[in-house]
């Protein structure tokens, strides 16, 4: 081949106009966001528990080893982890089975009421937990009269099999209803009985979403920051080990050694998930499913009721963090009263909002919005960056990956897909070891955190952005380009509208992640960048229960707020099938 | 001279595959060229290479004088009609037919206009507001024609337009394709795995096999004097008979049949075909007026299988069937039936002759 004939031809007379090279501007672009804000950190890590200085030393794992105190933190975690992922397998297996295997009545709402967990911090189901059989718990302490409370393993087991419900509920839902129904009518017609046609039919053709959705849990429990930091008591679990390591006593390395090793049972869960979540996919026929039977009345009812039991936990939660922010002192006195929502918090402050309402407003008022409520504006501007953000480069991403297909395509593929296999307190910490730099200007500013919250959230972005496009015709874009359109305007008419609806419940996935984050966050919030999520665990920690119910409530409306706009906006929930990472 | 396109040695190879072999074509302005052949034999290929969604290995492809192998897509002013219709789901017909003159930033009237008649060349003025997804196939496919003649582009390329539409549709819009190329005098250029189509609606057809052109040419040529037995075989029916041939006689198995061609003396194995409309068919005691008794064999009719003005009989011959189509006027005057006994003459004209090592049926 002619080599300087190929080369004329590659560059074009305008730019904009060549699909190659733009194609490879916007992948060197999104490869470099991904390595610098992905790989850097997590390398900083490895090399921060691996090296003392220059030299390679396994001191760190030496002294984590033999230090009972804080190796049992690895223990524990496979513990709540295991024991979470058990629990939350089986109640959500029959719970997907109830939904799409019998004919019980009330699906829709089943199916609503148990997707709550994901438009709240995780967690809101400790401090729920904490309100009724905590110290001072409705339960423990006003009906039963207990010194028993909920704090430890216990706790911790019961609020993340809350949370992790509505995940594991939706990978089984889909693999459920994907599994030809016929293979169970012809077991009952050649005389199986129900369980035997369960036990030999439907259970072995979900065994992979099955052990996905297992892979699922253990990944978000063991991963998780939120729940265990403020319903674990004195029970130490790795996130929060990390954390205690490094901003409670300036070990670094120690925290980097704990996030080292609680990277192998999280990517290997991680591995595990994405792996069976592909076989699982190969097992759906498409075929078209007969109509359900009726359920006979006793498996009928016997699924409502036991469907009813996990909603009616949800609901409890919900209204008991409600309630709480409104009430004078739970459980003691249920006078209704708005002084919770008097944040106690000082230092707040938020950019625009501080300056416009502190000139506009003057005493309590003044300081109550401008100040108190700053935290929130933050969350929200920060959300809907990120959202737009999030949203963008993740569509960009996939239809780079999935529709151009350079060279390179499959690294950029890969990481796309990882940050899911990160937990979010060893982002956080590597984000301080990596970024905690004079010349890195944007530390210790917003930026950095709405840049940590896309990446971390990259994956499912990518991955459902990835599906939607599938279903885009290559010669629609072909069409596009040989009527004379360039790639920009190809994207923007064509692909972009076709991909509306995947772009807006991606926009809806990354603003309920925005606004509930914690774990990376956490780690790189400051005095002047404070946010609300973060500020329920400080209220928490400093004994203001009541104000961090508070704000669990004002993060609540305001996710559903958005959701209600997004539903306005595109005609459909922006929740379905939405599944977030830690 | 007119804006010739032109493939030189056209080649692309995929690893190992070679998908178009070597091909060389001169397509003159305004000209119908159909490429037709199997699937898999390069034909979709060739026509991504001059569209360039798909890059050339090896060759050229040259447009009024020019080589534009490496000439982006969208640059070459080639409108493109796809098998799928690829309409753009989200736009109104209107909307879709000016997407390209709104690309080339023309005036907001021009565009009106232009749309206008576009709809009129294919009669569909009423549909302007329509969603593509309201319009049934045929309809679809008639926009997405004048989408792509909308900007006026120098070459049309269809890649099997019709393929996705049923028989009688596909019938009537190929009429309206040929219509509208006359009408026009656009080059265009046709792909198509169906023969009727190709030999039905263009000037030339190219068949192509296994990446290379078999026989380029007029569809009577095409069809009267395939070069080989691949073109003779996938361009309408033939029987085959495997033989040996020296002189104008040609054994096969313990018959031997009288040709019209006689250019070697030394014996070699060829490959006899005859079309099915050659072959006569009488019944016993028919009168047999002057043919050549060594082209006579007896047979008995199978299978009768009406086609409409014509009625293919399947005649077994020896344990092997023969193909022979009669006009239904024979057919009724010799009362021609299944489980007959008959005599099939094929006129040593008639016969095909094609060297046997390249026999592919």
């Amino acid at each position: 081949m002619n080599r300087t004939e190929t080369i004329q031809g590659i560059l074009p007379r305008s730019l904009w106009e060549s699909d190659r090279l733009l194609t490879w501007i916007t992948m060197g672009l999104l490869l470099s966001v991904l390595v610098f804000f992905l790989l850097y950190p997590v390398y900083d890590i490895c090399k921060l528990s691996f090296f003392k200085g220059e030299t390679f030393t396994l001191r760190n794992y030496a002294d984590y080893f033999t230090n009972p105190r804080i190796f049992r933190s690895l223990t524990n975690s496979l513990y709540v982890s295991l024991v979470t992922t058990l629990i939350t397998t089986v109640l959500a297996f029959f719970f997907a089975y109830g939904l799409t295997r019998t004919t019980i009545p009330m699906k829709g709402l089943f199916y609503t009421i148990s997707t709550f967990p994901l438009i709240a911090p995780s967690i809101i189901q400790g401090l729920a937990l904490i309100l009724l059989f905590g110290r001072n718990g409705l339960i423990t302490r006003y009906f039963l009269q207990t010194n028993w409370n909920i704090y430890g393993a216990t706790g911790i087991v019961v609020a993340e099999c809350l949370y992790c419900f509505p995940n594991a509920l939706f990978i089984l839902v889909t693999t459920l209803s994907a599994v030809d129904t016929r293979l169970d009518e012809a077991a009952q017609s050649l005389g199986a009985s129900w369980f035997r046609t369960f036990y030999k039919v439907t259970l072995p053709s979900a065994k992979y979403g099955i052990a996905s959705a297992a892979a699922l849990v253990f990944n978000l429990t063991i991963t998780d920051f939120g729940i265990p930091v403020v319903i674990g008591g004195h029970y130490s679990v790795l996130a929060t080990e990390i954390y205690q390591q490094v901003i409670g006593m300036q070990r670094f390395d120690l925290g980097a050694t704990i996030s080292v090793i609680l990277l192998i049972p999280s990517v290997g869960a991680f591995l595990l998930n994405y792996y069976l979540t592909k076989k699982s996919y190969s097992l759906i026929s498409g075929q078209a499913r007969p109509f359900l039977q009726p359920s006979r009345p006793l498996k009928k009812w016997g699924f409502t009721i036991y469907c009813w039991i996990p909603c009616l936990f949800i609901l409890v939660v919900f209204a008991s963090v409600f309630l709480a922010s409104f009430v004078k002192n739970w459980p003691y006195d249920f006078s209704l009263t708005l002084k919770h929502f008097d944040f106690p918090s000082l230092g707040g402050y938020g950019p625009l909002w501080t300056a416009f309402w502190s000139s506009v407003l003057s005493g309590f008022w003044q300081s109550l919005i401008a100040y108190k409520f700053a935290p929130i504006w933050n969350s929200l501007w920060v959300a809907i960056l990120v959202a737009l953000g999030g949203a963008t480069l993740t569509l960009l991403a996939a239809y780079i990956i999935e529709k151009k297909r350079p060279v390179g395509g499959q690294v950029l593929y890969t990481l796309s897909v990882l940050p899911a296999a990160i937990p979010g307190t060893v982002l956080g910490l590597g984000y301080i070891l990596a970024f905690n730099k004079p010349y890195f200007f944007f530390y210790g500013t917003f930026w950095i955190i709405i840049i940590n919250i896309i990446v971390a959230n990259f994956t499912l972005g990518v991955l459902a952005s990835i599906a939607n496009l599938k279903q885009i015709d290559r010669s629609i874009e072909e069409a596009a380009v040989s009527l004379g359109a360039n790639p920009i305007t190809t994207f923007l008419r064509v692909v972009f509208p076709l991909s509306r609806t995947a772009f807006f419940s991606n926009v809806s996935f990354f603003f309920m992640r925005a606004m509930t984050t914690i774990s990376a966050v956490i780690f790189l919030i400051s005095a002047k960048v404070k946010l609300a999520a973060i500020e329920i665990i400080f209220l928490d920690i400093d004994g203001r229960t009541a104000s961090a119910n508070a704000m669990c409530t004002i993060i609540i409306v305001i996710v559903v707020a958005m959701l209600l706009v997004m539903r306005f906006i595109t005609g459909k929930s922006g929740l379905k099938g939405m599944s977030p990472s830690t | 001279m007119g804006r010739n396109l032109k493939l030189e040695n056209l080649t692309k190879r995929f690893g190992s595959l070679t998908a178009v072999d070597h091909v060389n074509l001169e397509i003159e302005e305004g000209e119908f060229i159909c490429f037709l052949g199997p699937s898999g034999c390069g034909k979709t290929t060739v026509l991504r290479m001059i569209t360039g969604f798909e890059t050339i290995t090896e060759g050229k492809v040259i447009f009024d004088g020019k080589v534009i192998n490496d000439l982006i897509p969208q640059k070459r002013e080639f409108g493109i009609v796809f098998q799928s219709y690829a309409l753009f789901p989200n736009m109104t017909v209107e909307e879709n037919i000016a997407f390209g003159l709104r690309v080339r930033k023309m005036s907001k009237q021009a565009i009106a206009e232009r749309v206008d008649q576009m709809l009129d060349l294919i009669g569909l003025r009423d549909w302007r507001k329509l969603y593509p997804a309201q319009l049934s196939g045929g309809q679809q496919q008639r926009v997405a024609l004048v989408r792509a003649l909308a900007p006026d582009p120098q070459v049309l390329l269809l890649d099997e337009p019709l393929s996705a539409l049923d028989a009688k549709i596909r019938v009537r819009l190929r009429a309206e394709v040929k219509r509208l190329q006359q009408e026009l005098r656009k080059t265009m250029i046709y792909v198509t795995h169906d023969q009727e189509e190709a030999l039905s609606i263009a000037d030339r057809v190219v068949v192509m096999e296994k990446g290379q052109f078999r026989q380029v040419g007029r569809p009577i040529e095409i069809y009267k004097h395939p070069v080989c037995s691949f073109v003779a075989d996938f361009v309408g029916t033939s029987n085959f008979f495997k033989g040996v041939q020296s002189g104008n006689r040609v054994r096969v198995g313990k018959r031997t049949f009288r040709i019209a061609r006689e250019e070697n003396v030394t014996e070699k194995g060829v490959s006899l075909a005859i079309r099915p409309e050659k072959i006569e068919v009488f019944k016993a005691g028919d009168p047999l007026g002057g043919v050549e008794a060594s082209n006579l064999v007896s047979g008995r009719i199978e299978v009768v299988i009406f086609l409409g003005a014509a009625v293919r009989l399947v005649v077994n011959v020896d344990g092997e069937e023969v193909i022979s189509d009669v006009i239904e006027k024979t057919f009724e005057q010799r009362q021609l039936r299944a489980g007959q006994d008959v005599l099939l003459y094929f006129p040593p004209e008639a016969f095909l002759v094609y060297p046997l090592d390249e026999a592919s049926s």
